[in-house]
């Protein structure tokens, strides 16, 4: 009888042990927003057309603002995305889509955007507008950028905001990144999202 | 050992339970919504300098909407934020640099002469209360109306209809809290003590808290 009770409890305190384990809320790595509203609609273009945030309502979309010049941050961050993507099951990875804003419409056509961002994962959608449009856009998405002049007039550098932003399949902006997250993290992240 | 282990597993529930519960009745942490993202934006200031989103980023930032010719009271704005620079040592902000800034959604009059002469009025503590503007209309609504949701409108003889409003934002860049007329007068207690709630949280929010704090945002436990 008494090594029933001792073995009851070891299993109870096992059980509670694995319970906390398993029900522990997930600890996103990047920062959660609870947004009343979905977030910004945009519409941009990319070599394939003009493509709209919401065009992949449904899907789980990172936007990131950069352009192929970019020398370290933008192919850092979207090759770690791309790898994130790379270790995932190819049918929650199929939920996802990247979307890459070109800051350099100048020098970013759609046809270019869409050759470097295949270069990361043959799923990124790369896409750009005019000035005024951008200007726009990033604001909303609290994206600073601003050129930064190079040795020549056709090698200038653009400071800009290095977040990744995750919208939730609903559209609602769910997840900020900041620049310096691991593929790790990442695929964390995403695969959470896609199991909820 | 059937009976207690079923028993057990009851206790494990039920323990559960009443922790999530007591949790979000008692809310041992309070924290503020992370609402959306604060728009970015590169406006002048009153100095005649440029004033970035960017370079506020790090900081707890109070942003208000208005023009200067707004005829006195003007809803008591400028008195409100006067208000929260002076009594700012109430609250235990430890190294947390705290900045205001005024956005003026008059460009055409607000030059940074009006700008400078209106804080003087106030006597800001120009150090950390900017007051700023663009000469982008276009720009200056999509920050102003679409990025903090703050209407306005120029009536065309000089005046303004607007909905005054503050927005908290943190040094993430992310609003924290919204004040709005249309549901309740804006007082400095209020935004005095939501300063307090963020710094704490800044504060404490590291290694296993982390954990709790994130259980306060889920749980919607936030300070009134």
């Amino acid at each position: 009888m008494k090594l029933k009770i001792i073995i009851s409890v070891f299993v109870i305190i096992l059980g509670l042990a694995a319970g906390v384990y398993f029900f522990r809320p997930h600890t996103f790595h990047g920062t959660v927003i609870q947004s009343p509203e979905p977030s910004f609609d945009f519409k941009l273009n990319s070599a394939d057309g003009e493509v709209s945030l919401s065009d992949y309502r449904g899907k789980i979309v990172l936007v990131y603002f950069g352009y192929t010049f970019c020398p370290d941050i933008c192919p850092a961050t979207l090759a770690n995305v791309g790898q994130a993507l790379r270790s995932m099951k190819e049918s929650q990875a199929d939920e996802v889509r990247l979307i890459m804003v070109s800051l350099d419409p100048q020098r970013d056509t759609p046809e270019k955007l869409a050759e470097y961002v295949g270069h990361f994962h043959p799923s990124f959608i790369g896409i750009t507008g005019t000035d005024e449009k951008l200007a726009e856009v990033t604001s909303l998405y609290g994206i600073f950028y601003e050129k930064s002049p190079g040795s020549t007039a056709e090698t200038y550098l653009i400071d800009h905001t290095a977040t990744l932003l995750v919208i939730d399949r609903e559209g609602y902006l769910k997840l900020v990144f900041p620049f310096g997250v691991t593929v790790d993290e990442i695929a964390d992240d995403l695969k959470y999202m896609l199991n909820q | 050992m059937n009976k207690h282990l079923l028993n057990g597993l009851y206790g494990l529930l039920g323990f559960i339970m009443v922790s999530v519960f007591a949790f979000k009745v008692f809310q041992p942490i309070q924290v503020l919504p992370r609402m959306q993202i604060s728009p970015a934006f590169t406006f002048t200031d009153q100095n005649n300098e440029r004033l970035t989103s960017e370079d506020l980023r790090g900081k707890f930032v109070l942003y208000t909407f208005m023009y200067t010719s707004c005829p006195a009271p003007c809803y008591n704005i400028s008195e409100t934020m006067q208000e929260v620079q002076s009594r700012l040592g109430e609250v235990q902000l430890d190294n947390i640099e705290v900045s205001f800034v005024t956005i003026s959604f008059d460009p055409d009059h607000d030059t940074s002469t009006a700008l400078q002469a209106y804080a003087e009025s106030v006597n800001a503590d120009t150090s950390r209360w900017h007051f700023a503007t663009t000469a982008n209309k276009s720009l200056l609504k999509t920050v102003i109306g679409s990025g903090f949701e703050t209407y306005y409108e120029d009536k065309g003889d000089g005046s303004f209809t607007f909905d005054p409003s503050f927005v908290l934002v943190d040094g993430w860049g992310i609003v924290r809290a919204e004040y709005r007329y249309a549901t309740e007068v804006s007082n400095a207690d209020r935004i005095l003590r939501h300063l307090g709630v963020l710094a704490e949280e800044v504060r404490n929010s590291t290694g296993s808290a982390k954990l709790a704090y994130e259980a306060a945002h889920l749980f919607l436990c936030y300070a009134p």
